[in-house]
């Protein structure tokens, strides 16, 4: 709860890169990985990109691989009921689990490897944009991309106020937890109930005293931000030109591999 | 429940996100309209969104140890604000959620939006008034409603999963329903307690709110003054 990925991203070095190359980056391997038909295209992408995220990012290697398991729950249950449900082909393997037959044919299993790497490539891809570009950064991008005024005016206040109310959160749930407020689960329920309204109402103050404070500095409904310019350098262009049609020339070669 | 970046493949990722974009130019209509008759509305959004994002990255307690569990919060947002506000604040908890704390992703954005931003707010807050209307105990109609909307959170996301991946390879109603079962099932045995300890932990927030600042709930027309009076009567 305490490890967010925009702190890692405000010490990366990568962080000055211009962001819409980042973004081309990033939105080209989700596309090409969420459309692959083999999963080698997949892996590639996630093979580069978490190289470009722990070498030329500086993310710590040990904590970039923890990250990537903590989706492995959801991507496990999910892989195991494609692998044993769908497909209708050759069985590859069978055993029954409690009277209850289970099978693995050559398509199930092979779809469920297509799936987990996919999962795999665009978590690499999302993990590269989240530790590289700070937030802050962003929120020059959606200004330029014409979305609502509100929306992006509303997502700035929130981004604002998350890391306020992270600590205080924090400080809350640690008072609690000396108090033995956590010791067994009803007092957990207990606690956990408080500490939510305690918030509520804490966050409900704030944003009282943040619209009076707004008020009194002229807010018109319009922040503007400072927008730093970055030229794209030539040897990132080169670089991501390369890493484009590699890939593109691994999807073109590999549509129609099966490796099961 | 958050379906993870690359799990759904290429026509059903674009089709979630043509589902929930309608919804969310909605909910920003609906928003603009507000923020423009009460200009103090918009730094309340703001927090209430952070307070969402906030709410759903503290760990659950939770009956099954070693399971990630996670409350939605959204449920709580829906009954102060509505849904189509709730849609737009849930948007952008889960564009958040997704590059802070790599719950969810950005290709299957829509489908989290649908299931976790439109689905489950709509239920709670239809239970919710629905409830209200009754005249059942507040609390009660709370737990319920926020319990109700993760369930029907997480039937969503189901079939999302069951709808890109039917039993049989091609879609058909039945291969359809298999898998709808199957991962309904397997994904019920952490769901079902969750949304139980969800409920609960959002009809206490309320109960301490009444009991310490109920002036709060009276004007964003949550409850009404006399509720609140026989609420305090009985619990004081």
């Amino acid at each position: 709860m305490t490890n967010i990925l925009d702190d890692y991203a405000l010490i990366s070095p990568l962080r000055h890169i211009n962001n819409w190359l980042k973004l081309a980056i990033v939105f080209f391997g989700l596309l090409a990985g969420v459309s692959s038909t083999s999963p080698i295209t997949p892996l590639f992408i996630a093979l580069c990109m978490s190289l470009a995220t722990v070498a030329l990012g500086r993310a710590p290697l040990k904590f970039y691989l923890k990250l990537l398991l903590a989706p492995a729950g959801f991507a496990f249950t999910g892989v195991i009921i494609i692998a044993f449900f769908s497909g209708s082909g050759q069985e590859l393997m069978s055993f029954e689990l409690a009277g209850y037959p289970l099978v693995i044919r050559a398509d199930g299993l092979e779809l469920a490897l297509l799936v987990l790497s996919r999962s795999l490539g665009g978590m690499c891809c999302l993990y590269f944009l989240a530790l590289t570009t700070p937030m802050i950064e962003l929120f020059a991008v959606l200004k330029a991309s014409r979305l609502p005024e509100s929306l992006i005016e509303l997502s700035m206040l929130i981004y604002r106020y998350i890391f306020v109310f992270l600590d205080m959160a924090l400080s809350i749930k640690y008072a609690q937890t000396v108090r033995l407020g956590y010791s067994n689960f009803k007092r957990s329920i207990n606690s956990l109930g408080m500490l939510a309204s305690t918030l509520f109402i804490r966050s409900w103050e704030q944003g009282d005293k943040l619209f009076l404070s707004m008020n009194s500095r002229c807010y018109d409904g319009k922040m503007t931000l400072f927008e730093v310019h970055r030229p794209v350098k030539s040897t990132e262009l080169l670089l991501t030109s390369v890493y484009f049609l590699l890939t593109l020339a691994l999807f073109y070669f590999t549509k129609n591999i099966s490796i099961v | 429940m958050h379906i993870m970046e690359g799990f759904l493949p290429t026509p059903w990722w674009q089709v979630w996100f043509a589902v929930s974009i309608p919804v969310i130019l909605y909910g920003i209509y609906k928003m603009n309209k507000l923020v423009n008759e009460k200009r103090e509305i918009l730094p309340l959004l703001a927090v209430a969104g952070a307070f969402v994002f906030v709410l759903s990255s503290l760990k659950l307690p939770s009956m099954v140890t070693g399971s990630c569990s996670h409350p939605t919060g959204t449920g709580v947002a829906a009954i102060i604000f509505g849904p189509a506000i709730s849609a737009v604040l849930g948007t952008i908890v889960l564009l958040y959620q997704a590059l802070f704390l790599a719950h969810g992703g950005l290709t299957t954005l829509g489908a989290n939006v649908f299931s976790m931003g439109i689905v489950g707010p709509v239920v709670a807050y239809l239970v919710y008034k629905a409830g209200m209307k009754a005249n059942i105990n507040f609390f009660v109609v709370v737990f319920l409603a926020t319990a109700l909307g993760d369930w029907a959170t997480y039937v969503t996301t189901s079939v999302e999963l069951a709808l890109a991946f039917p039993a049989g390879d091609v879609l058909t109603f039945a291969g359809f329903m298999s898998s709808l079962g199957k991962f309904a099932g397997i994904f019920a045995l952490t769901q079902v307690p969750l949304a139980i300890v969800e409920g609960a932990v959002s009809a206490l927030l309320f109960k301490y709110v009444v009991n310490v600042k109920s002036d709060i709930l009276v004007e964003m027309k949550v409850i009404e003054d006399k509720v609140v009076k026989k609420l305090r009567g009985t619990s004081a």
